[in-house]
């Protein structure tokens, strides 16, 4: 069997984690490729239906990631992503999505080192619990 | 749909920094595959002038409508490649990046397979969005020549005095009765002969003499209306005998310039209010001034003391359970500053200095050498000391990190060098103009490195001790920058903002009001309609584009341009399979 | 006679209620029946699946479908309904979005037979047989039972759908809305929702207009807990109220009756995950700023979240049900 190799969709604001995720890329550190990263203005843009549609596509992983509770560019977006974000939690959870596949990370302009904590450690664990999508599709 | 859309993609070398790992050509013939993509080119380096002419020439050349750059990350270039499109008569926001240096090449050096992969694949979602994007206008306002100023301290004062000098109308509002703030308290200042009162009141003279400044003492800021170039102000004066009136206001920017408080110690903590031979710096700063209550001579708890103590980081680097975990930056020189005047009008004194960390920086190292030179003793700590009042004097114990000893000596009185908290009224200021403030309480700058004295909302500005400690100098400065700040759009007859703003489908909103209760800066209202119905509004020009409203949106009739459902959908999709 | 459009009527997967609904229309029902001929109507009329076999391609002007998809049997007959008919219309929740049947999809099939069954205390089974395709010996013949799906399916999953009327069941109001539309062919975009508003429930509910400037809430609270003040917007009153994210269309009906809205019309044109978009809006305005606090709220106050905010739409969902293990 080929090597699994999970996609993980990254919501990244522009402020915090996308710039973190710059400044990785200024600094050389190095990361697993298997991160797909889609910007939003703050992570209180992120709906839930589209860490749902990146599931149901086939994500093996999603992460939300804003700036640390009373940092956010926009006053208190992200105080909106961590209850959307947390509710959203229990509910992938009720739908058998293991609670390793979703993470709310806080990652500021300045912590590229965290991010690549984050990364490797999120796709150690998405590895060992296997890909989601052929769980989707229920057959005979 | 009507329109064909028509998709050019240019992927950029940037030398050997994309091309080294990513393989450049592979990306581009990938593109070519990608529906709606009528030309992929690559290129040594795309936001040079011949790359962006290739650009332009391709637009006009195969009719593009859409363009998407792989290169560097959007936060370097976007605004280049907007300008390209614009130049070449295409909306600028018919624009999309994908970042294969930053977020691909120079992360994944050692797996050049695994970078082109995913190289390819932020094409495609960049692609996928691009499809859906729509042309954006900037949005215009006019501008009010005004500028409103929230205190009346020394950053307050410079920032007055600049903006008058350059013919603006400026209102100063000052809650106390007097201007000057806390710096008519700091005495002589490092330096000069100058106390901080003379300071103030060369910076109050020339504003008085100047008909543009108008200022309005015992009063208070209490709503803002509006949004960058038009704001619209109320504010109250206190007239005496309970009586105040309202006075309105209409301006283009505003600088907040609300100072701080001298943290203010927790009875007992380190002694403090539990004998008189305690006193803070800032009291002592007023003992020692010729107009204070011993008319400049130096007695405290009614004795002229034989030796002080001075203990430094009262109020900060978490030296106690209630200090703040910041430095809060002039008290050591200050200190060593008045210790300095002391020894010089009383040079029997022994002075102590106990502190955690000497920051005297930058010039004011001097003033370290100089109080070493002056046999004044320092003795470092990692905990806070303990200070015990006894019969006739205080005894100061403590850890000496230094010589690996507790020590304790005892002295007549005790200065604690308290340092600086956010003034009292900040949460109110914060909430009234809808800006932010960071986990230390003080206001927030836009950005701490690139945009120090802006506001997270256009058209405020920030000067002085309300965004964090500093010196009399690096006050006086962040006014004048703030100043000149404010004055960039005041000068202007019109302001442009951003287009990627909150926009609402009328046809689909329901009123039913979440929204609303989401916007930080209350650009949302629920109007009602003629025939009862409720609709919900957004003011662009208060919008800031944040998008919290449309992933709230029940009906999804809140939608935020630029990154809207459909577009942030098709690169969820994107990322897993082509079309 | 043969001028008139042919209709045919089905249920899949429901309780009946739709059938009760088109019923619902009262003397209407009578203007129904002289204006169409109603060629397949298990529940009411005497035709057999042959006699829809034997119409024509594309001769039923519109077929009226109602409960979701749950058995092979369903799949089998939807499928001559497309073949015969010019319009299929997902009619009910059910059909839509796969309805409270599809609140199954949070088990695997042999747990639901298991439950169905072996489990329910007023089931003997000792046998342990469950319902399966045999061979009737005296007779000779072999008895066809129709096999139970892995999991529900909303009709649109099985089937092209042209239009949905959205209710649990359709109104009466609505039903005929839709019949009107079909029948004078003044018809939305295939695909389009037919009867119902296009806007969310708030938009009609009598208490939109006592809402709030800052519509924000401290707490959930439960129906169980107190009587709501009829005059007041049931959300505001910390019920979460389904109103913001469910069409509008059926007169809202329950707020008036002093309950909060559950989504029995769906999403609106905008939203493709229902459940998703309401745990967006009502986490949203939940104005509170810990974590644990957020997860007290869901575990006591909401209780049931998937099948709370899924009650009607879990198979039409992003995931379509509960995701198991292998």
């Amino acid at each position: 069997m080929a090597e699994f190799k999970p996609k993980i969709v990254v919501f990244a604001c522009n402020w915090c984690t996308y710039a973190a995720l710059d400044l990785a890329g200024t600094s050389r550190m190095k990361y697993p490729a298997n991160f797909r990263v889609i910007k939003v203005m703050c992570s209180g843009r992120v709906d839930p239906q589209f860490v749902l549609e990146a599931f149901k596509q086939g994500a093996d992983g999603v992460i939300v990631a804003g700036c640390h509770p009373g940092d956010c560019h926009y006053v208190n977006g992200n105080m909106k992503t961590l209850r959307r974000m947390t509710m959203l939690k229990k509910m992938l959870e009720e739908m058998g999505i293991e609670k390793e596949r979703f993470r709310l990370e806080w990652i500021s302009a300045a912590e590229a080192t965290k991010w690549v904590q984050v990364a490797n450690e999120m796709v150690e664990q998405v590895k060992a619990l296997g890909p989601l999508k052929p769980r989707l599709e229920v057959k005979e | 749909m009507s329109e064909e859309i028509r998709i050019g993609v240019y992927v950029c070398h940037c030398g050997l920094n994309i091309a080294g790992v990513v393989n450049v050509k592979e990306v581009v013939e990938y593109a070519k595959t990608l529906p709606n993509v009528v030309v992929a080119k690559d290129y040594v380096f795309m936001c040079s002038a011949p790359g962006q002419a290739m650009i332009k020439e391709d637009i006009k050349e195969h009719k593009l409508n859409r363009v998407v750059v792989a290169a560097c990350s959007p936060a370097m270039h976007e605004p280049t490649f907007r300008g390209v499109l614009g130049d070449a008569g295409l909306n600028p926001y018919l624009f999309e990046m994908a970042n294969i240096r930053e977020h691909c090449s120079w992360v994944h050096p050692d797996d050049k397979e695994a970078a082109t992969e995913k190289a390819k694949e932020l094409v495609r979602m960049a692609v996928a969005k691009a499809r859906l994007l729509e042309p954006l206008e900037k949005i215009k306002s006019a501008v009010r020549p005004a500028v409103l100023v929230i205190g009346g301290g020394v950053a307050g004062l410079r920032a007055t005095l600049d903006l008058v000098e350059r013919g603006f109308d400026v209102y100063l509002v000052e809650k106390r009765s007097v201007l000057g703030g806390n710096a008519v308290k700091l005495g002589e200042l490092a330096y000069t002969t100058l106390t901080g009162k003379d300071v103030v009141n060369s910076l109050v003279e020339k504003i008085k003499a100047n008909p543009k400044a108008h200022i309005f003492l015992n009063s208070e800021v209490e709503k803002v209306d509006g949004s960058i170039g038009d704001f619209r102000v109320t504010v109250t004066r206190r007239l005496g005998e309970g009586k105040e009136e309202k006075i309105e206001l209409n301006v283009g920017a505003i600088i907040v310039a609300i100072g701080y408080d001298p943290y203010e110690p927790a009875i007992g903590e380190y002694g403090y209010k539990t004998t008189d031979k305690v006193v803070t710096l800032f009291q002592l700063m007023d003992i020692l001034s010729e107009e204070g209550p011993t008319k400049g001579e130096l007695l405290i708890g009614g004795i002229r003391p034989k030796s002080l103590a001075f203990i430094l980081c009262v109020g900060s680097l978490s030296t106690t359970p209630n200090a703040k975990p910041y430095c809060s930056r002039m008290c050591c020189s200050a200190s060593l500053k008045t210790i300095l005047k002391i020894k010089e009008k009383y040079p029997d004194i022994d002075v102590y200095v106990f502190y955690k960390d000497m920051r005297t920086y930058g010039k004011e190292e001097d003033l370290y050498w100089k109080a070493i030179e002056n046999e004044v003793k320092f003795i470092r700590f990692d905990e806070a000391p303990s200070v015990k009042p006894r019969d006739k004097f205080v005894e100061v114990e403590a850890f000496d990190t230094t010589i690996q000893e507790r020590i304790a000596i005892p002295v007549d009185a005790v200065v604690l060098a308290n340092g600086m908290v956010p003034a009292t009224d900040t949460e109110k200021i914060r909430i009234m103009l809808k800006i932010g403030c960071g986990a230390d309480g003080f206001l927030k700058e836009a950005h701490l490195k690139l945009r120090p004295v802006e506001a997270l909302t256009d058209g405020i500005f920030l000067a002085g001790v309300a965004t964090g400690p500093k010196n009399i100098i690096e006050s006086i400065a962040s006014g004048s920058a703030a100043a000149a700040k404010a004055a960039t759009i005041v000068t202007k007859e019109e302001i442009e903002v951003e287009p990627l703003i909150a926009r609402v489908n009328e046809d689909m909103c329901s009123g039913c009001g979440i929204c609303a209760a989401l916007c930080p800066y209350e650009a949302i209202t629920i109007e009602v309609k003629e025939d009862g119905k409720r609709i919900s509004k957004v003011n662009s020009m208060l919008c800031k584009g944040c998008g919290t409203c449309a992933a709230a949106c029940p009906s999804g009739a809140m939608q935020q341009s630029g990154f809207k459902d459909n577009q942030v959908m098709a690169q969820v999709v994107a990322t897993f399979r082509g079309e | 006679m043969s001028e008139k459009p042919k209709i045919a009527l089905y249920w899949c997967a429901s309780c009946g209620g739709c059938e009760e609904a088109v019923l619902d229309l009262a003397e209407k029902v009578l203007d129904l029946v002289n204006a169409v001929d109603i060629v397949f109507w298990p529940v009411a009329v005497d035709f057999k699946i042959e006699d829809v076999e034997k119409l024509p391609d594309k001769s039923i002007t519109a077929s009226l479908i109602n409960g979701g998809i749950r058995l092979t049997e369903h799949e089998k007959v939807v499928k001559l309904l497309r073949q015969k008919s010019q319009y299929v219309i997902a009619y009910g929740a059910c059909s839509a979005w796969g309805g409270i049947p599809g609140l199954a999809n949070l088990y695997k099939r042999e747990e639901l037979l298991s439950r169905a069954y072996f489990e329910v205390p007023t089931v003997v089974n000792e046998e342990k047989v469950l319902p399966r395709t045999y061979k009737d010996e005296e007779l000779g013949i072999e008895v066809e039972v129709p096999e139970v799906l892995p999991r529900l399916l909303p009709l649109d999953r099985v089937i092209e759908v042209d239009y949905y009327v959205p209710g649990c069941p359709p109104t009466p109001d609505v039903t005929w809305n839709a019949i009107q539309a079909l029948l004078s062919g003044n018809l939305p975009p295939k695909g389009s929702v037919i009867g119902a508003s296009s806007k969310a429930l708030c938009d009609e509910c009598p208490l939109n207009e006592t809402k709030p400037d800052k519509l924000l809430i401290k707490e959930f609270k439960r129906i169980t807990e107190f009587t709501p003040d009829p005059e007041k917007c049931l959300l505001a009153q910390g019920l979460p109220c389904l109103g913001p994210v469910t069409r509008g269309g059926c007169g809202a009906l329950c707020i008036k009756a002093n309950m909060p809205c559950t989504g029995c019309f769906g999403m609106l044109d905008n939203v493709s995950d229902y459940g998703a978009k309401a745990l967006s809006f009502l986490a949203s305005i939940l104005d509170v700023e810990d974590e644990k606090e957020v997860e007290r709220q869901v575990k006591e106050k909401i209780a049931d979240l998937v099948g709370r905010l899924y009650r009607y739409t879990l198979p039409s969902s992003k995931l379509g049900g509960k995701v198991f293990k292998r």
